[in-house]
Protein backbone atom coordinates (compact mmCIF):
# COMPACT_ATOMS: atom_id res chain seq x y z
CA UNK A 1 0.00 0.00 0.00
CA UNK A 2 2.85 2.57 0.73
CA UNK A 3 5.98 2.00 -0.98
CA UNK A 4 8.95 4.48 0.16
CA UNK A 5 12.05 3.86 -2.59
CA UNK A 6 15.43 6.03 -1.51
CA UNK A 7 13.99 8.45 -0.04
CA UNK A 8 16.09 11.36 1.10
CA UNK A 9 15.18 14.58 2.25
CA UNK A 10 17.08 17.70 3.32
CA UNK A 11 15.89 21.11 4.78
CA UNK A 12 18.73 22.80 3.19
CA UNK A 13 22.21 21.62 2.58
CA UNK A 14 23.62 21.51 6.16
CA UNK A 15 20.57 19.84 7.19
CA UNK A 16 19.68 16.57 5.38
CA UNK A 17 17.19 15.06 7.70
CA UNK A 18 16.35 11.34 5.89
CA UNK A 19 19.34 9.29 3.95
CA UNK A 20 17.69 7.09 1.13
CA UNK A 21 14.78 5.46 3.69
CA UNK A 22 12.98 1.82 1.62
CA UNK A 23 10.25 0.50 3.49
CA UNK A 24 7.00 -1.30 1.98
CA UNK A 25 3.98 -0.98 4.46
CA UNK A 26 1.24 -3.61 3.12
CA UNK A 27 -2.28 -2.87 3.06
CA UNK A 28 -3.95 -3.33 6.82
CA UNK A 29 -0.67 -3.64 8.60
CA UNK A 30 0.59 -1.27 12.00
CA UNK A 31 3.40 -0.01 12.03
CA UNK A 32 5.00 1.61 14.38
CA UNK A 33 7.83 3.83 14.01
CA UNK A 34 10.65 4.84 16.97
CA UNK A 35 13.75 6.57 17.67
CA UNK A 36 15.48 8.95 19.60
CA UNK A 37 14.03 12.42 19.24
CA UNK A 38 15.17 14.27 15.93
CA UNK A 39 15.81 10.79 14.11
CA UNK A 40 13.07 12.46 11.08
CA UNK A 41 10.26 10.23 11.91
CA UNK A 42 8.11 13.26 11.65
CA UNK A 43 9.73 14.50 8.90
CA UNK A 44 9.00 10.69 7.40
CA UNK A 45 5.09 10.80 8.15
CA UNK A 46 4.75 14.19 6.28
CA UNK A 47 6.69 13.05 3.42
CA UNK A 48 3.74 9.91 3.09
CA UNK A 49 1.05 12.30 2.52
CA UNK A 50 3.17 15.11 0.49
CA UNK A 51 3.41 17.69 3.16
CA UNK A 52 7.28 17.47 3.32
CA UNK A 53 8.41 17.97 -0.51
CA UNK A 54 11.58 15.36 -0.33
CA UNK A 55 14.03 15.77 -3.14
CA UNK A 56 15.05 11.80 -4.00
CA UNK A 57 13.21 8.79 -4.62
CA UNK A 58 9.77 8.84 -4.45
CA UNK A 59 6.53 7.59 -2.42
CA UNK A 60 3.60 5.45 -4.11
CA UNK A 61 0.10 5.36 -1.63
CA UNK A 62 -2.14 2.49 -3.49
CA UNK A 63 0.76 3.06 -6.62
CA UNK A 64 -0.10 6.52 -7.06
CA UNK A 65 3.39 8.85 -6.60
CA UNK A 66 2.87 11.08 -3.99
CA UNK A 67 4.93 13.90 -5.41
CA UNK A 68 4.00 13.49 -9.06
CA UNK A 69 2.82 15.94 -11.31
CA UNK A 70 -0.37 14.65 -12.44
CA UNK A 71 -1.20 13.58 -8.86
CA UNK A 72 -4.03 15.31 -7.13
CA UNK A 73 -2.19 15.66 -4.15
CA UNK A 74 -5.25 17.15 -2.64
CA UNK A 75 -7.30 13.92 -3.31
CA UNK A 76 -5.33 12.09 -2.11
CA UNK A 77 -4.38 13.74 1.47
CA UNK A 78 -8.22 13.19 1.39
CA UNK A 79 -7.54 9.41 1.51
CA UNK A 80 -4.82 9.58 4.32
CA UNK A 81 -5.36 10.71 8.11
CA UNK A 82 -3.14 12.63 10.32
CA UNK A 83 -3.32 12.81 13.96
CA UNK A 84 -0.70 14.91 15.43
CA UNK A 85 1.13 15.26 18.79
CA UNK A 86 -0.67 19.01 19.63
CA UNK A 87 -4.44 18.10 18.51
CA UNK A 88 -4.54 20.96 16.38
CA UNK A 89 -7.88 21.43 16.49
CA UNK A 90 -9.14 24.41 14.75
CA UNK A 91 -9.38 26.71 17.80
CA UNK A 92 -12.38 28.84 16.35
CA UNK A 93 -14.29 26.56 15.93
CA UNK A 94 -16.40 23.63 17.91
CA UNK A 95 -16.39 20.68 18.14
CA UNK A 96 -18.74 18.93 15.20
CA UNK A 97 -17.63 22.49 12.93
CA UNK A 98 -14.04 20.94 13.21
CA UNK A 99 -15.08 17.17 12.27
CA UNK A 100 -17.82 18.66 9.41
CA UNK A 101 -15.09 21.64 7.41
CA UNK A 102 -13.49 18.76 5.39
CA UNK A 103 -16.20 16.21 4.51
CA UNK A 104 -17.98 19.32 3.36
CA UNK A 105 -15.18 21.05 1.55
CA UNK A 106 -13.63 18.43 0.56
CA UNK A 107 -16.08 15.60 -0.56
CA UNK A 108 -18.54 17.79 -1.26
CA UNK A 109 -21.47 16.15 1.39
CA UNK A 110 -24.34 18.10 2.10
CA UNK A 111 -23.76 19.88 5.74
CA UNK A 112 -26.78 17.44 7.10
CA UNK A 113 -24.69 14.49 5.96
CA UNK A 114 -21.75 15.53 7.42
CA UNK A 115 -23.11 16.60 10.90
CA UNK A 116 -24.62 12.72 11.11
CA UNK A 117 -21.59 11.29 10.77
CA UNK A 118 -19.69 13.32 12.38
CA UNK A 119 -22.25 12.94 15.64
CA UNK A 120 -21.72 9.18 14.84
CA UNK A 121 -17.50 9.33 14.76
CA UNK A 122 -17.96 11.48 18.12
CA UNK A 123 -20.32 8.50 19.75
CA UNK A 124 -17.67 6.32 18.77
CA UNK A 125 -14.50 8.28 20.69
CA UNK A 126 -17.11 8.59 23.48
CA UNK A 127 -17.59 12.00 23.71
CA UNK A 128 -20.81 12.58 21.74
CA UNK A 129 -21.85 14.94 24.43
CA UNK A 130 -18.99 17.59 23.40
CA UNK A 131 -20.00 17.90 19.62
CA UNK A 132 -21.46 21.88 20.40
CA UNK A 133 -18.42 22.73 22.79
CA UNK A 134 -14.80 24.58 21.73
CA UNK A 135 -11.71 22.64 21.66
CA UNK A 136 -10.44 25.08 24.40
CA UNK A 137 -13.10 23.45 26.58
CA UNK A 138 -11.91 19.79 26.51
CA UNK A 139 -9.58 18.07 28.39
CA UNK A 140 -6.28 16.86 26.06
CA UNK A 141 -7.66 13.40 25.72
CA UNK A 142 -11.13 14.37 24.92
CA UNK A 143 -9.35 16.84 22.19
CA UNK A 144 -7.65 13.94 20.88
CA UNK A 145 -9.91 11.60 20.47
CA UNK A 146 -11.97 14.80 18.50
CA UNK A 147 -8.89 14.95 16.21
CA UNK A 148 -8.82 11.22 15.41
CA UNK A 149 -12.44 11.43 14.53
CA UNK A 150 -12.18 14.58 12.50
CA UNK A 151 -9.62 12.44 10.42
CA UNK A 152 -12.09 9.20 10.09
CA UNK A 153 -14.39 11.78 8.82
CA UNK A 154 -13.01 11.58 5.23
CA UNK A 155 -13.01 7.34 5.70
CA UNK A 156 -9.35 7.17 5.39
CA UNK A 157 -7.85 4.16 3.84
CA UNK A 158 -4.82 5.44 6.11
CA UNK A 159 -4.06 7.21 9.18
CA UNK A 160 -0.80 8.43 10.08
CA UNK A 161 -0.05 9.52 14.00
CA UNK A 162 2.62 11.59 15.20
CA UNK A 163 2.95 10.59 18.51
CA UNK A 164 -0.61 11.17 19.63
CA UNK A 165 -0.28 10.57 23.36
CA UNK A 166 3.04 12.65 23.99
CA UNK A 167 1.21 15.99 24.93
CA UNK A 168 -0.75 14.21 26.79
CA UNK A 169 -1.37 13.80 30.79
CA UNK A 170 -0.39 10.54 31.76
CA UNK A 171 -4.16 9.81 32.96
CA UNK A 172 -5.45 10.52 29.72
CA UNK A 173 -3.40 8.56 27.69
CA UNK A 174 -5.00 5.21 28.00
CA UNK A 175 -8.64 6.52 26.70
CA UNK A 176 -6.54 8.01 23.32
CA UNK A 177 -4.50 4.45 23.30
CA UNK A 178 -8.09 2.54 23.59
CA UNK A 179 -9.21 4.23 20.76
CA UNK A 180 -6.45 3.75 18.50
CA UNK A 181 -6.47 0.01 19.17
CA UNK A 182 -9.99 -0.48 18.49
CA UNK A 183 -9.31 1.08 15.08
CA UNK A 184 -7.03 -1.87 14.38
CA UNK A 185 -9.08 -4.06 15.21
CA UNK A 186 -11.14 -2.55 12.02
CA UNK A 187 -8.17 -3.43 10.05
CA UNK A 188 -7.18 -0.12 9.15
CA UNK A 189 -3.83 0.37 8.13
CA UNK A 190 -2.20 2.85 10.07
CA UNK A 191 1.26 4.06 10.56
CA UNK A 192 1.84 5.16 14.05
CA UNK A 193 5.21 7.52 15.47
CA UNK A 194 4.74 6.87 19.32
CA UNK A 195 6.88 5.80 21.98
CA UNK A 196 4.03 3.69 23.91
CA UNK A 197 6.05 0.40 23.76
CA UNK A 198 3.35 -1.93 25.71
CA UNK A 199 1.26 -0.40 22.91
CA UNK A 200 3.61 -1.00 20.09
CA UNK A 201 4.08 -4.39 21.50
CA UNK A 202 0.10 -5.57 21.59
CA UNK A 203 -1.19 -4.01 18.37
CA UNK A 204 2.26 -2.98 15.67
CA UNK A 205 2.68 -5.86 13.00
CA UNK A 206 6.42 -4.36 12.10
CA UNK A 207 8.73 -1.80 14.07
CA UNK A 208 10.43 1.22 12.15
CA UNK A 209 13.51 1.83 14.04
CA UNK A 210 15.22 5.07 12.58
CA UNK A 211 18.24 7.22 13.62
CA UNK A 212 19.97 10.20 12.09
CA UNK A 213 17.99 9.63 9.48
CA UNK A 214 18.08 6.24 8.38
CA UNK A 215 16.00 3.12 8.99
CA UNK A 216 18.50 1.02 10.90
CA UNK A 217 15.81 -1.82 11.86
CA UNK A 218 12.22 -2.74 10.30
CA UNK A 219 11.05 -6.11 11.78
CA UNK A 220 7.68 -7.67 12.99
CA UNK A 221 7.12 -7.21 16.40
CA UNK A 222 8.36 -9.71 17.74
CA UNK A 223 11.39 -10.35 16.88
CA UNK A 224 11.85 -6.38 17.17
CA UNK A 225 11.72 -6.80 20.69
CA UNK A 226 13.32 -9.93 21.42
CA UNK A 227 16.03 -9.73 19.77
CA UNK A 228 16.84 -6.68 18.15
CA UNK A 229 19.88 -6.77 15.44
CA UNK A 230 21.47 -3.58 16.04
CA UNK A 231 23.28 -2.12 19.02
CA UNK A 232 21.58 1.10 18.99
CA UNK A 233 18.20 -0.56 18.86
CA UNK A 234 19.28 -2.49 22.02
CA UNK A 235 20.39 0.92 23.90
CA UNK A 236 17.25 2.77 22.83
CA UNK A 237 14.86 -0.19 23.64
CA UNK A 238 16.89 -0.55 27.01
CA UNK A 239 15.70 2.88 27.76
CA UNK A 240 13.24 3.40 26.67
CA UNK A 241 11.96 0.20 28.64
CA UNK A 242 14.06 1.16 31.53
CA UNK B 1 -16.24 82.85 21.08
CA UNK B 2 -18.90 82.57 18.49
CA UNK B 3 -20.51 79.15 18.58
CA UNK B 4 -23.19 80.36 16.48
CA UNK B 5 -21.15 80.41 13.43
CA UNK B 6 -21.18 75.83 13.59
CA UNK B 7 -24.94 76.16 13.81
CA UNK B 8 -25.14 78.59 10.82
CA UNK B 9 -23.04 76.65 8.83
CA UNK B 10 -24.23 72.72 10.26
CA UNK B 11 -25.34 71.24 7.30
CA UNK B 12 -22.65 72.22 4.89
CA UNK B 13 -19.98 71.10 7.41
CA UNK B 14 -21.53 67.87 8.50
CA UNK B 15 -21.97 66.60 4.86
CA UNK B 16 -18.37 67.00 4.59
CA UNK B 17 -18.72 65.02 7.21
CA UNK B 18 -20.62 62.14 5.84
CA UNK B 19 -18.34 61.96 2.76
CA UNK B 20 -15.11 61.63 5.28
CA UNK B 21 -17.01 58.70 6.64
CA UNK B 22 -17.98 57.05 3.42
CA UNK B 23 -14.48 58.12 2.07
CA UNK B 24 -13.40 55.98 5.44
CA UNK B 25 -15.61 53.26 5.14
CA UNK B 26 -14.46 52.46 1.54
CA UNK B 27 -10.70 53.25 2.65
CA UNK B 28 -10.71 50.65 5.00
CA UNK B 29 -13.10 48.04 3.63
CA UNK B 30 -11.20 47.88 0.15
CA UNK B 31 -8.01 48.26 1.51
CA UNK B 32 -8.55 45.19 3.91
CA UNK B 33 -9.72 43.12 1.55
CA UNK B 34 -7.20 43.94 -1.48
CA UNK B 35 -4.66 43.64 1.90
CA UNK B 36 -5.64 40.45 2.56
CA UNK B 37 -4.98 39.22 -0.81
CA UNK B 38 -1.85 40.59 -1.22
CA UNK B 39 -0.56 39.43 2.48
CA UNK B 40 -1.47 36.22 1.68
CA UNK B 41 0.52 36.28 -2.15
CA UNK B 42 3.22 37.76 -0.07
CA UNK B 43 3.75 34.17 2.02
CA UNK B 44 2.99 32.24 -1.36
CA UNK B 45 6.00 30.25 -2.37
CA UNK B 46 5.33 30.50 -6.06
CA UNK B 47 7.98 33.41 -7.33
CA UNK B 48 5.36 34.98 -9.93
CA UNK B 49 2.90 35.37 -6.99
CA UNK B 50 5.87 36.74 -4.34
CA UNK B 51 8.18 38.54 -6.20
CA UNK B 52 5.37 41.41 -7.88
CA UNK B 53 3.75 41.50 -4.83
CA UNK B 54 6.65 42.03 -2.64
CA UNK B 55 7.54 45.00 -5.10
CA UNK B 56 3.69 46.39 -5.09
CA UNK B 57 3.90 46.67 -1.28
CA UNK B 58 7.73 48.29 -0.89
CA UNK B 59 6.77 50.78 -3.39
CA UNK B 60 3.83 52.49 -2.12
CA UNK B 61 5.18 51.83 1.69
CA UNK B 62 8.27 54.20 -0.08
CA UNK B 63 5.75 56.90 -0.95
CA UNK B 64 3.62 59.79 0.76
CA UNK B 65 -0.42 58.88 0.40
CA UNK B 66 -0.59 62.93 -0.64
CA UNK B 67 1.38 61.57 -3.39
CA UNK B 68 -0.69 58.60 -4.71
CA UNK B 69 -3.53 60.53 -4.45
CA UNK B 70 -1.98 63.26 -6.96
CA UNK B 71 -0.89 60.72 -9.16
CA UNK B 72 -4.21 58.48 -9.28
CA UNK B 73 -6.29 62.02 -9.89
CA UNK B 74 -3.87 63.25 -12.58
CA UNK B 75 -3.08 60.09 -13.94
CA UNK B 76 -6.01 57.68 -14.48
CA UNK B 77 -7.40 60.38 -16.85
CA UNK B 78 -4.51 60.50 -19.17
CA UNK B 79 -4.42 56.66 -19.22
CA UNK B 80 -8.46 56.27 -19.53
CA UNK B 81 -8.91 58.81 -21.54
CA UNK B 82 -11.67 59.69 -19.07
CA UNK B 83 -12.23 62.14 -16.55
CA UNK B 84 -12.73 60.74 -12.72
CA UNK B 85 -14.83 62.73 -9.61
CA UNK B 86 -12.61 63.60 -7.07
CA UNK B 87 -14.14 60.87 -4.24
CA UNK B 88 -13.54 58.10 -6.81
CA UNK B 89 -9.90 59.27 -6.79
CA UNK B 90 -9.51 59.56 -3.61
CA UNK B 91 -11.71 56.10 -2.76
CA UNK B 92 -8.88 54.78 -5.49
CA UNK B 93 -5.83 56.24 -4.11
CA UNK B 94 -6.69 54.88 -0.79
CA UNK B 95 -7.13 51.60 -1.18
CA UNK B 96 -4.32 51.00 -3.72
CA UNK B 97 -2.46 52.74 -0.98
CA UNK B 98 -3.53 51.14 2.40
CA UNK B 99 -3.96 47.76 1.07
CA UNK B 100 -0.03 47.45 1.10
CA UNK B 101 0.09 48.52 4.82
CA UNK B 102 -2.84 46.45 5.64
CA UNK B 103 -1.35 43.29 3.97
CA UNK B 104 2.15 43.62 6.25
CA UNK B 105 -0.82 43.28 9.06
CA UNK B 106 -1.95 40.51 7.72
CA UNK B 107 1.17 38.83 6.71
CA UNK B 108 2.09 38.85 10.43
CA UNK B 109 -1.38 37.50 11.46
CA UNK B 110 -1.07 34.81 9.30
CA UNK B 111 2.07 34.24 10.68
CA UNK B 112 1.27 33.74 13.94
CA UNK B 113 -1.29 31.05 13.47
CA UNK B 114 0.89 28.05 14.38
CA UNK B 115 2.23 25.82 11.29
CA UNK B 116 0.90 22.77 12.77
CA UNK B 117 -2.81 24.24 11.83
CA UNK B 118 -1.94 24.62 8.49
CA UNK B 119 -0.46 20.62 7.79
CA UNK B 120 -4.09 19.87 9.59
CA UNK B 121 -5.98 22.11 6.73
CA UNK B 122 -3.89 20.84 4.63
CA UNK B 123 -3.53 16.96 5.79
CA UNK B 124 -7.44 16.76 5.74
CA UNK B 125 -7.46 17.72 2.05
CA UNK B 126 -8.33 21.11 1.79
CA UNK B 127 -6.52 23.36 -1.00
CA UNK B 128 -3.93 25.69 -0.02
CA UNK B 129 -6.91 28.36 -0.29
CA UNK B 130 -9.49 26.42 1.83
CA UNK B 131 -7.29 26.04 4.66
CA UNK B 132 -6.24 30.01 4.24
CA UNK B 133 -9.76 30.94 4.13
CA UNK B 134 -11.20 28.40 6.95
CA UNK B 135 -8.75 27.66 9.04
CA UNK B 136 -5.82 30.44 8.98
CA UNK B 137 -7.57 33.53 7.89
CA UNK B 138 -9.91 33.11 11.06
CA UNK B 139 -7.88 32.76 13.62
CA UNK B 140 -5.29 35.33 11.91
CA UNK B 141 -8.19 37.94 11.52
CA UNK B 142 -8.76 37.70 15.68
CA UNK B 143 -4.80 38.54 16.66
CA UNK B 144 -4.95 41.15 13.68
CA UNK B 145 -7.64 43.09 15.66
CA UNK B 146 -5.99 45.81 17.87
CA UNK B 147 -3.63 46.53 14.70
CA UNK B 148 -7.00 46.82 12.41
CA UNK B 149 -8.32 49.10 14.99
CA UNK B 150 -5.34 51.26 15.22
CA UNK B 151 -4.71 51.31 11.69
CA UNK B 152 -8.07 52.50 10.62
CA UNK B 153 -8.36 55.46 12.65
CA UNK B 154 -4.92 56.22 11.38
CA UNK B 155 -6.78 56.35 7.72
CA UNK B 156 -9.80 57.64 8.90
CA UNK B 157 -7.54 60.92 10.44
CA UNK B 158 -5.49 61.22 6.94
CA UNK B 159 -8.82 60.99 4.54
CA UNK B 160 -8.26 64.96 5.00
CA UNK B 161 -5.81 64.58 2.87
CA UNK B 162 -8.48 64.13 -0.02
CA UNK B 163 -8.67 68.15 0.10
CA UNK B 164 -5.81 68.55 -2.19
CA UNK B 165 -7.76 66.96 -5.43
CA UNK B 166 -10.58 69.23 -3.94
CA UNK B 167 -12.62 66.80 -2.42
CA UNK B 168 -15.05 69.01 0.21
CA UNK B 169 -14.60 66.40 2.85
CA UNK B 170 -15.16 68.27 5.99
CA UNK B 171 -11.68 69.47 7.35
CA UNK B 172 -12.03 71.02 3.70
CA UNK B 173 -15.22 72.76 4.62
CA UNK B 174 -14.64 73.53 7.87
CA UNK B 175 -12.01 75.62 6.09
CA UNK B 176 -14.25 77.08 3.73
CA UNK B 177 -16.81 78.36 6.34
CA UNK B 178 -13.57 80.34 8.07
CA UNK B 179 -12.02 81.30 4.43
CA UNK B 180 -15.91 83.18 4.92
CA UNK B 181 -16.61 83.95 8.30
CA UNK B 182 -13.17 84.30 9.70
CA UNK B 183 -13.96 82.54 12.76
CA UNK B 184 -10.61 79.89 13.26
CA UNK B 185 -10.73 79.59 16.54
CA UNK B 186 -14.31 78.33 16.68
CA UNK B 187 -14.23 76.31 13.83
CA UNK B 188 -10.81 74.64 14.41
CA UNK B 189 -11.23 73.89 17.79
CA UNK B 190 -14.63 72.16 16.79
CA UNK B 191 -12.80 70.50 13.99
CA UNK B 192 -10.16 68.91 16.20
CA UNK B 193 -13.05 67.89 19.10
CA UNK B 194 -14.91 65.90 15.88
CA UNK B 195 -11.76 64.20 15.18
CA UNK B 196 -11.36 63.15 18.90
CA UNK B 197 -14.85 61.91 19.60
CA UNK B 198 -14.96 59.69 16.13
CA UNK B 199 -11.40 58.53 16.68
CA UNK B 200 -11.56 57.68 20.61
CA UNK B 201 -14.71 56.04 19.81
CA UNK B 202 -12.85 53.36 17.09
CA UNK B 203 -10.03 52.81 19.85
CA UNK B 204 -12.27 51.96 22.31
CA UNK B 205 -14.67 49.89 20.34
CA UNK B 206 -11.12 48.06 19.32
CA UNK B 207 -10.26 47.65 22.92
CA UNK B 208 -13.26 46.09 23.54
CA UNK B 209 -12.90 43.69 20.84
CA UNK B 210 -9.86 42.71 21.94
CA UNK B 211 -11.31 41.99 25.28
CA UNK B 212 -14.14 40.06 24.06
CA UNK B 213 -11.85 38.35 22.16
CA UNK B 214 -9.18 37.28 25.24
CA UNK B 215 -12.23 36.21 27.25
CA UNK B 216 -12.78 33.64 24.24
CA UNK B 217 -9.48 32.20 23.91
CA UNK B 218 -9.58 30.97 27.95
N1 LIG C 1 10.99 22.84 8.91
C1 LIG C 1 12.22 22.46 9.25
N2 LIG C 1 13.29 23.21 8.90
C2 LIG C 1 14.53 22.86 9.23
N3 LIG C 1 14.84 21.76 9.93
C3 LIG C 1 13.85 20.97 10.33
C4 LIG C 1 12.48 21.29 10.02
N4 LIG C 1 11.70 20.31 10.53
C5 LIG C 1 12.53 19.45 11.14
N5 LIG C 1 13.82 19.82 11.01
C6 LIG C 1 14.99 19.07 11.51
O1 LIG C 1 14.93 17.79 10.97
C7 LIG C 1 15.37 16.82 11.89
C8 LIG C 1 14.35 15.73 12.02
O2 LIG C 1 13.16 16.29 12.55
P1 LIG C 1 11.87 15.42 12.85
O3 LIG C 1 10.88 16.35 13.44
O4 LIG C 1 11.49 14.68 11.63
O5 LIG C 1 12.39 14.41 13.93
P2 LIG C 1 11.57 13.48 14.91
O6 LIG C 1 12.20 12.14 14.80
O7 LIG C 1 10.12 13.58 14.61
O8 LIG C 1 11.89 14.10 16.32
P3 LIG C 1 10.95 14.24 17.60
O9 LIG C 1 10.98 12.92 18.31
O10 LIG C 1 11.65 15.30 18.40
O11 LIG C 1 9.61 14.64 17.15
C9 LIG C 1 15.63 17.56 13.18
O12 LIG C 1 17.03 17.73 13.29
C10 LIG C 1 14.96 18.88 13.01
O13 LIG C 1 15.68 19.88 13.67
MG1 LIG D 1 8.44 14.35 15.69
Amino acid sequence: MIEIENVSLWYSKQTRVLFNIDACIGHGRKVVICGPSGSGKSSLLRCINGLESFQEGRILVDGISVLAKQTDIHELRAGIGMVFQHFELYPHMTVLQNITLAPVRVRRKSLADAETHARRLLERVGIQEHAANYPEELSGGQQQRVAIARALAMEPKLMLFDEPTSALDPEMIQEVLDVMTDLAKEGMTMVLVTHEMGFAREVADEIIFMDKGRILEHADTASFFDNPRHDRTRQFLSRILR
Amino acid sequence: MDVDVIVRNAPFIFGGLYLTAQLAVFAIGGGLVLGILLGAARLSRQPWLYYPVSAYVHFFRGLPLLLVIFWLYFLIPVITGRSLNEFAAAVIAFIVYEAAYFSEIVRAGIQSVSKGQRMAGLSSGLTGVQTLRHVILPQALRTMVPSLVTHSVVIFQDTSLAYVIGLREFLRRVNLVDAREARSLELYLFAGLVYFILCSAGTFTGKRLERKNRERKV
